[in-house]
């Protein structure tokens, strides 16, 4: 008796120990915006010191500033369904520096992950207004010169979902 | 280690008396036939029924649980019983990223077998079993979080849900190993440990079954455990004399 009570107190504890108490699956995707060069629309193109920062952000924090990179990932506000991201281009260089807007309007949809990471959230940006982009109110052009949707779902971080040509 | 001792020292006097039985053997052949001087004995055939006391108090001090299982027994041959548990549970589980209650109700049919070799008017049992199991249940999405590693925007907050998922189900085979001991006249008390396997479970579409009335919780793969311990009352329905393996013996030189 004494013996299978231990077998069992032992069994007991180990099952305690649970492999999936951490959460590594794929959860609530980043948007993948890919530079291009307008003038070899084929080609990527590597930005200079871009200066990322969405409006609304928490702590009013940078995302970052992205230099001799040609993809760049932003977050969503997965609370809202439109996300504004202000895009300075050369901001090292306060001449050259040139602030363009891009606003991300969608959908959000919950989605179930698994006991670990609970749900995440996939966007799917709307057909008509997807993504807008305007200029900062400086005389300057804008230095994006067109975008594209590559994918309106927005569901992982395998792919360019806007291509954006400067 | 009582029990364990009387059972290999049962298993070695069995043992010993077929050695006994083959010299028999060869005297009786050439002697007549002598008359059984050992008295039949006699062992009780009946249905036990119980209850799971560990899920009956569990629903005292577990605010988020209630649970009931009545088992019942029914003795075929001399080692096979036939065997079911009944039950239903409700239980609300908050887990670090979804908080749900799940409510259903399940049935497990099987059989035991007694590997213990009773002494004298001893009816205890050391068994092993298999059980095939069906749950019926529902669930509910009390509360869940977004998982989103990258808060740029601020933590999620937790969303509260309510979100009814109807019309689920699954269905399994235990293995169970346990014990059963009379504690006094046709009582007994018994403790039994099970290992699940999952066959196959209806899902929600957008949830997990991450705890299955009557198979439990469901985190490691389609494995699960779970035991109880029951209380029963065993009601006598007739009386058989144990065959003893001599008659098979006697036959076979007739």
């Amino acid at each position: 008796m004494k013996k299978i009570l231990l077998v069992l107190l032992i069994a007991f504890s180990f099952s305690a120990c649970e492999k999936d108490d951490i959460c590594t699956e794929e959860t609530t995707p980043r948007l993948i915006l890919e530079f291009y060069d307008i003038s070899n629309p084929a080609n990527t193109k590597n930005v200079v010191s871009l200066k990322v920062k969405g409006s609304g952000a928490f702590d009013d924090l940078d995302l970052g500033v992205f230099s001799g990179e040609s993809k760049i990932k932003l977050p969503l506000n997965p609370t809202a369904t439109t996300t504004k991201y202000s895009l300075i281009l050369n901001s090292a260089n306060t001449t050259l520096a040139n602030e363009d807007f891009i606003e991300f309007n969608y959908t959000t949809q919950t989605v179930y992950v698994s006991r670990a990471c609970g749900y995440k959230t996939t966007y799917q940006l709307n057909n008509q207004d997807g993504v807008v982009q305007s200029n900062a109110a400086s005389p300057d052009v804008p230095w994006i010169q067109n975008l594209t949707i590559q994918t309106n779902s927005i569901t992982t971080e395998n792919e360019t979902h806007i291509k954006v040509y400067f | 280690m009582k029990h364990i001792s009387k059972f290999t020292s049962s298993t070695i006097l069995v043992l010993l008396s077929f050695l006994s039985m083959a010299q028999e053997q060869n005297t009786t052949v050439k002697d007549s036939i002598k008359k059984d001087s050992i008295v039949p004995k006699k062992e009780r055939y009946g249905l036990r029924v119980g209850v799971d006391l560990f899920k009956l108090t569990r629903s005292f001090y577990e605010k988020d649980y209630r649970g009931l299982e009545l088992v019942g027994d029914y003795r075929l041959t001399r080692r096979h019983y036939l065997a079911a548990e009944i039950g239903n549970e409700d239980k609300t589980v908050d887990d670090d990223r979804v908080n749900f209650t799940t409510k259903g109700t399940y049935i497990k049919v099987g059989f035991d077998y007694n590997a213990y070799q009773n002494w004298g008017n001893m009816e205890n049992m050391i068994y092993v079993g298999l059980r095939y199991g069906v749950s019926s249940f529902s669930q509910t999405l009390n509360s869940y979080l977004l998982y989103n590693p990258y808060p740029y925007f601020g933590q999620a907050t937790e969303v509260t849900s309510g979100e009814p998922f109807n019309g689920l189900s699954a269905q399994w085979i235990e293995v169970v190993t346990g014990v059963k001991t009379q504690i006094f006249n046709n009582f007994y008390l018994g403790f039994s440990f099970r290992l699940n396997r999952l066959l196959s479970q209806k899902k929600p579409d957008t949830f997990d079954n991450l705890y299955i009335p009557g198979f439990n919780r469901t985190y490691n793969g389609n494995f699960g455990v779970g035991f109880n311990y029951t209380v029963s009352y065993f009601i006598p329905l007739y009386k058989a004399t144990v065959k003893a393996k001599k008659t098979a013996a006697k036959k076979q030189q007739k």
